[in-house]
């Protein structure tokens, strides 16, 4: 009878799997990676901001002075610059988040073919590519608007 | 006894769902920050009549449920792929739920409360 090993480390050394590690491995950035990484940093940054935002409005039932100083913690310098953050992250999020949709469904993938040199992906093709730009351009766009509108007079 | 069970698919195709909703709804939410200076539209006044228009605070809970539901869930799967077991599964789809709920209950709660319903 043959003996398998049941030894955790030898199990999780020999699954592959990296954890975090394989997250943070700078060698293998591509844009696509990238996105990936930004479309979960920017996921996780937004829920964190939502939570947030969720307590910040509560204060509303505290009355005005409650109100009041919650919003003056926020109409500062930072905070006008962590919503710009925010809004640049959800816009990202949400373009990228489309691309993602239609690319999960196949669409915009190419077609497969033989792998000829020099072995380029069919997947990551130039409409893959230019989602990923567009989701950082209209990024900048959003946030560019969003600090015309906070840095304005009356923002 | 019969689980309710939905397959990872079905869970995508709600995560999908729920951000493309939330896109609409968080438009609106913002556009009522927009038709006036973005400070004046912050007032105490400002803010308590908007929640007592019954449409809007109808779309702030629609957001809070939207955004909660797709939140979790993207934080639920960028956890279940940095690690794999069914225990681990489990303690954060649960875990993941309870927050959702008691976000959505804590807003909710505010809602409520602001709009004088």
């Amino acid at each position: 009878m043959t003996n398998v090993p049941h030894n955790k480390d030898l199990a999780t050394a020999n699954s592959g799997r990296e954890g975090l590690k394989g997250w943070l491995n700078p060698t293998r950035y591509g844009w696509e990676r990238v996105s990936y990484w930004l479309q979960r940093l920017t996921g996780v940054g937004l829920l964190i901001y939502f939570i947030g935002h969720v307590y910040e409005t509560s204060s509303l039932t505290g009355g005005i002075n409650a109100w009041n100083s919650m919003l003056q913690l926020t109409q500062t310098l930072g905070g006008h610059l962590f919503l710009l953050f925010v809004i640049g992250a959800s816009t990202f999020h949400t373009v990228n988040g489309i691309r993602l949709i239609f690319t999960e469904s196949g669409k915009g993938l190419g077609k497969p073919g033989r792998p000829d040199y020099p072995y380029n992906a069919a997947s990551l093709n130039y409409k893959q590519k230019s989602g990923i730009w567009v989701a950082i351009l209209l990024a900048c766009v959003a946030m560019l608007y969003g600090g015309m509108v906070l840095f304005s007079e009356g923002g | 006894m019969a689980q309710l069970r939905l397959r990872e698919s079905q869970i995508t195709k709600i995560h999908y769902l729920t951000g493309i909703l939330a896109l609409f709804a968080v438009a609106v939410h913002i556009l009522f920050r927009l038709i006036m200076p973005f400070g004046q539209s912050l007032t105490f006044q400002n803010v308590v009549a908007n929640y007592h228009n019954i449409f809007y605070a109808l779309l702030l809970e629609a957001i809070l449920i939207l955004i909660s539901i797709h939140g979790f869930n993207g934080l639920r799967v960028i956890l279940i792929e940095l690690k794999q077991s069914p225990k681990w599964d489990s303690i954060i789809t649960i875990l993941v739920l309870v927050a959702m709920i008691g976000i959505i209950a804590y807003g909710t709660r505010t809602i409520v409360i602001a709009s004088g319903l």
